[in-house]
């Protein structure tokens, strides 16, 4: 727990040191806007004493004139300083933002690993809101301790005794309140989340609303969603009571304390210690006093959240790297794209071993997915192997810098995504200036699915690509790893979502495209393992034969089997 | 495919929505009244607490005895106590009220949402009906369980402190009154740019939201293409001009309360100044004086607390207006017929389809399914097949023709019957959050274990099932435990194993997998549609070799139809397909 602690408590405090200027100006202000209310009860009382006490329209005027000047100081300071501290707030929320997204997408990887993105996209909006708020909370808590301050000094300069009971007593009344509301704090904790239920089924349910109608699901769904609903609506409820008499409580407890400070306030005037205005401002403080010391609770829990938070953001932040990159790693001049795996034994794959010459486009299938899957990781060095190594141009790939190295090897998995944009920047994501991103377009069959959008290849595509189907998302994205250009070119079955006429077209396309560069096709589609120049089947891990397609088919059984069935 | 302006669900009309809040509340009218009551009361115990404050100023002034002053002090306790009683029982009424409605309106929003028909979600857009579904909704639920019971006690209390001031002399009440025009204009002032400032930052949020799926879910593809850069400057970009509007609604809201401060400040003077006026002329004791200014100066929490809230109320019920827009959707008048006969057969006669007037999509189409026959449709992406596929499956009429499925039109399945007959699955797949077994028992409410096991395992999904964490009963979907593509595909056609229609139509269900997961579904497919009629768009011909009878089309029209043997012999589009596909010249042994 205290370890966790710590490096959460490094994000706090950087988030706030980050953003000093504005929090020091912040409390600054928020000291004097807290000074000002607490004057507001004391110019009241002195209105009171030295105007309607004592007839004198002239005291009145002054003090009406004192307090015009107290709203005023109050007002801007209050405005300036709370401007300051949401400011702080928010801009610390946002670099720490950028920070995370920054970590996410690091080229070493290891930040997703074990976390849905979800969740990661939560911990850069709520997380690092919460973390940001600290500084608003610590400008609200000194300002809060001001007013507090000058409330003291004002009771303890009218009456020791009287001062002295407040200035106890509100501390103690609060402790009261703490210590009733606890446990129905805690009990509405748990009760808040199974409350919450029933809006995340809701959103689920109409997510999934075409399966349901798919299947004539509908009168299940609204059944059980009646069932939690209800569930949900039991739970609130508890939460809620629970909340209401701890409202009354508070009510209860607050209105008793003013009775004692107005008996204690009243027997003074009346035996003259305090003047009656002093009585009047002692009232009206202990009121006041109640709003700072109550602010302290406040921030406390966003202090709490905030620790919270931070902790999940350093997590992130200090995520382990899933490979490391050398700080000064060989460069690539030329790349030639000559691909050799030695030995390479990672997660599934055992001690395997693989040559691409440069130019040649060659195949692998693969008996078992997990196979492909392990290779592809390998190869875009998303992990490293356990043993052996993977070789680009005789360069082992540890020894290359992360950019370089994936410039030159380009893999493009099975579920790449497409990004928000138009269609044509999602095809030249990657392009360089002079890549052919018109036959990348032709080759990839994407030139139908522009044909058929109205807008062409200008077409908007929604986050992830969902607004196009699965198989011009695939063609898409065949596109963008066609027009990368990259020396190597590493295809994770590119054509499971297309039709077989398109597919025919695609693989062709490909052939002459690639012609002449190292292409890599791991697939078990016999279309696209027909215009390879040979292939390589992969079963339990380890090579087991490698020959022409056409050959494998007519010769191999296990290989028919994976290619064929 | 419809790509021109989304035509939106209905949103209800000011009135309509007031009318169905005040239905919505109908049912609870008497607990209304209660809470009504009970708050009227315990704010009203609340204000004696000025008065008596300002007796104890006048005994003081008196030099009153001490008992004197205690029994004050006692009465002071005794209202407190009664305040705070009756606070905590008339705000768990008031909670009880709200939740108690809040849950009524969202089983009805969520019935008629899943009633709505497909393709008027559809044409609406899929982000319409889930953003109604989320932001509206707890929106609302904000509303009621924060905003609107704080606006009503401060609103409580904001008349009832100032009918007191009236009861101490009306002449303070004219005096606070002061502040009156100060804060109207203010509160104007405030929603007019307010209302579209945070329409505009939910905007904002909810792109810097997209935005971060975006990419933080694609990261392996940024890594892979090197779009780093360019997606943290999206990134950023997005969240600064988050941070913009928010420090706009900062400044918004602080000017707002700087004139409030103005407001504060008027009234107090003139409530101060009046208390010197009537002690004067000898109509009020220092004590109202003192209780007139204690009043007016425990306005300002509620007044403020009651002007911000304005803005929630607001858009609350912006947010129930759009939810009512969906409850009050008529229900498709359907004819609920039910099939003829069990032996489900579909016939299509002269069928032409366009979406757009001028954009055919099918043309004249005649095909004939038998009971029990399964039909693969092939041909090229845009050949028409989805479109076959769902008209076929009644999610819409045909614009020309008919397609009867055991003698009706599919369309007029309505409801239940309709389930009951024909089931449609596509490539959009979807887990739905919670234990396997509910996903599952979706399809059949009441399938004992056995059957699901049964379920799962015709489509060989079992043995991955029973090795989750927790077995069947594992949380899955979102927020649990997350299911691959082709595991999320087998639990749809287990689902269609237990719903189990007599006509199943699947759309490139296996498209999803790889190529190794596609084989494996195919297998679960066929065993999933076995005893069934059938049509299954296939586009892996490998699923289409093992159909009784193949359809392949082209550009909206049926060019071939015949079993895998008769197609190949006559070397037509299909013969040249699956050479392409097969690339060898002897794989009839090779079929599975």
């Amino acid at each position: 727990m205290s370890k966790a602690d710590l490096p959460g408590r490094h994000v706090l405090r950087g988030a706030v040191r980050g953003q000093r200027r504005d929090v020091a100006l912040g409390a600054l202000l928020g000291m004097g806007h807290q000074t000002g209310e607490a004057l507001v009860p004391v110019v009241i009382g002195l209105a009171i004493d030295e105007g309607v006490v004592d007839g004198d329209v002239g005291g009145l005027l002054m003090w009406l004139a004192v307090l015009a000047v107290v709203y005023v100081g109050l007002s801007y300071s209050f405005r300036f300083g709370a401007r300051a501290g949401e400011r702080a707030s928010v801009t610390a929320a946002h670099h720490l933002r950028t920070a995370l997204v920054e970590r996410v997408l690091a080229p070493e990887g290891g930040a997703c690993e074990g976390r849905l993105p979800g969740e990661l996209a939560n911990t850069a909006t709520e997380d690092a809101k919460r973390v940001g708020a600290v500084a608003m909370a610590l400008i609200v808590g000194i300002a809060a301790a001001t007013g507090l301050a000058v409330g003291a000094i004002v009771l303890l300069r009218m009456s020791v005794p009287l001062g002295l009971l407040v200035l106890l007593g509100t501390p103690l009344l609060l402790w009261l309140v703490h210590l009733l509301s606890k446990p129905l704090e805690r009990r509405s904790e748990t009760e808040q989340e199974r409350a919450a239920r029933a809006s995340g089924v809701a959103a689920d349910l109409v997510a999934g609303l075409r399966v349901l109608k798919g299947i004539g699901a509908e009168p299940a769904a609204v059944a059980r969603y009646r069932r939690i609903s209800q569930d949900s609506l039991t739970a609130t409820l508890r939460a809620a009571r629970a909340e209401a008499w701890q409202n009354g409580v508070v009510t209860m407890l607050t209105g008793s304390f003013l009775a004692l400070v107005a008996l204690v306030g009243g027997r003074l005037a009346a035996r003259g210690d305090i003047g009656l205005g002093e009585l009047v401002s002692a009232v009206a403080l202990a009121l006041f006093l109640i709003g700072p010391l109550s602010e302290f609770s406040w921030v406390y829990a966003e202090l709490a959240q905030g620790r919270a938070s931070a902790a999940r953001i350093a997590e992130v932040l200090g995520a382990g790297h899933a490979v490391r990159a050398p700080a000064d790693g060989s460069a690539l001049d030329r790349v030639e794209g000559r691909l050799r795996l030695r030995g390479v034994s990672y997660d599934s794959l055992r001690a395997v071993d693989l040559e691409v010459a440069p130019g040649e486009t060659v195949g692998v299938v693969t008996v078992d997915p997990a196979d492909a899957t392990a290779l592809l990781r390998c190869l875009a060095r998303r992990a490293d192997p356990a043993e052996g190594s993977v070789e680009l141009d005789g360069t082992d790939l540890t020894t290359l810098r992360l950019a370089e190295l994936r410039a030159a090897v380009l893999v493009a998995e099975h579920d790449a995504d497409l990004f928000e944009g138009s269609l044509l920047e999602n095809i030249t994501a990657a392009a360089g200036p002079d890549a052919p991103v018109e036959a990348a377009v032709t080759a990839s069959g994407t030139d139908e699915v522009v044909g058929t959008l109205p807008k062409g290849a200008d077409t908007e595509v929604t986050a992830r690509g969902r607004s196009l189907s699965g198989g011009q998302r695939q063609r898409v994205a065949l596109a963008r790893a066609l027009a990368a250009d990259a020396a190597v070119l590493v295809l994770h079955e590119p054509t499971t979502a297309v039709d077989a006429v398109t597919e025919a077209r695609m693989a062709a396309g490909l052939k002459e495209l690639r012609a002449g560069r190292t292409t890599l096709l791991v697939t078990n589609s016999p279309a696209l393992l027909a215009v390879t120049d040979r292939v390589v089947l992969l079963d339990r891990g380890t090579v087991v034969a490698a020959d022409a397609h056409e050959r494998l088919v007519h010769q191999h059984g296990t290989y028919r089997g994976a290619v064929l069935a | 495919m419809s790509d021109s302006a989304a035509e939106l669900l209905p949103v209800a009309t000011p009135a309509r929505t007031r009318a169905a809040a005040a239905e919505l509340l109908r049912p609870q009218r008497s607990l209304a009244v209660t809470a009504f009551v009970v708050m009227v009361g315990a704010t009203a115990v609340g204000l004696l607490t000025q008065p008596l404050l300002g007796r104890i100023v006048d005994q003081a002034a008196e030099r009153a005895s001490v008992d004197a002053i205690t029994t004050t002090a006692a009465l002071l306790v005794a209202v407190a106590v009664a305040q705070g009683v009756t606070t905590g029982f008339g705000l768990s009424l008031v909670s009880r009220l709200g939740e108690t409605t809040l849950a009524r309106l969202r089983e009805r929003f969520v019935e008629r949402a899943l009633g709505l028909p497909l393709e008027r979600v559809e044409r609406a857009g899929a982000g319409d009906l889930t953003a109604r579904v989320t932001a509206d909704v707890s929106l609302i639920a904000e509303a009621v369980r924060n905003a609107l019971p704080e606006l009503a006690r401060s609103l409580l209390t904001i008349f009832l402190t100032l009918g007191a001031m009236a009861l101490l002399d009306w002449r303070f009440l004219l005096a606070a009154l002061l502040a009156v025009p100060v804060q109207v204009a203010t509160a104007r002032w405030y929603v007019a740019r307010a209302v579209p400032l945070y329409a505009e930052q939910r905007v904002a949020a909810g792109a810097q939201q997209q935005q971060l799926l975006d990419t933080v879910a694609g990261a392996a593809t940024v890594r892979a293409f090197r779009l780093e850069r360019q997606h943290t400057e999206r990134v950023t970009e997005r969240s600064w001009s988050v941070v913009a509007l928010t420090m706009k609604g900062v400044r918004l809201v602080l000017g707002f309360y700087s004139r409030l401060h103005i407001a504060e400040y008027l009234g107090l003077a003139a409530v101060l100044f009046t208390g010197y006026w009537l002690v004067r002329q000898g109509s009020a004791s220092v004590g109202t004086a003192t209780a007139a200014a204690l009043y007016f100066h425990s306005l300002f929490t509620p007044v403020n607390a009651a002007l911000v809230l304005l803005d929630d109320a607001q858009s609350a019920m912006a947010g129930l207006a759009r939810l009512v827009g969906v409850t009050d959707e008529p229900v498709a008048d359907r004819p609920q017929r039910r099939a003829e006969t069990g032996r489900v057969d579909v016939v299509v006669r002269g069928l032409h389809h366009a979406y757009r007037p001028g954009h055919p999509v099918l043309h004249d189409i005649d095909l004939t399914i038998r009971h029990g026959e399964r039909v693969a449709l092939v041909g090229a992406s845009g050949a028409g097949k989805t479109t076959l596929a769902r008209l076929v499956a009644g999610i819409q009429p045909p614009a020309e023709g008919t397609v009867l499925v055991d003698g009706v039109p599919p369309t007029e399945l309505g409801g239940p019957a309709a389930s009951r007959t024909v089931a449609l699955i596509t490539q959009e797949t979807h887990v739905f959050a919670g234990p396997l077994v509910d996903d599952l028992r979706l399809a059949k409410p009441d399938a004992t274990d056995d059957e699901l096991r049964a379920a799962l395992d015709r489509v060989d999904a079992l043995a991955w099932a029973e090795a989750l964490p927790d077995g069947l009963d594992t949380v899955v979907g979102d927020g649990g435990h997350r299911l691959t593509g082709d595991r999320t595909q087998a639990l749809a056609l287990a689902r269609l194993i237990l719903a189990d229609p007599p006509l199943v139509i699947l759309d490139e269900a296996t498209a999803e997998a790889g190529s190794a997961g596609a084989r494996a579904l195919e297998k679960a497919v066929a065993r999933a549609t076995d005893g069934r009629t059938a049509l299954i768009v296939a586009h892996r011909l490998s699923q289409a070799a093992t159909a009784d009878r193949i359809v392949v089309m082209d550009a909206g029209r049926i060019v071939e139809t015949g079993t895998h043997d008769e197609l190949r012999a006559a070397g037509g589009r299909y013969a040249a397909l699956w050479a392409a596909w097969s690339d060898t010249r002897d794989t009839r042994d090779t079929r599975p």
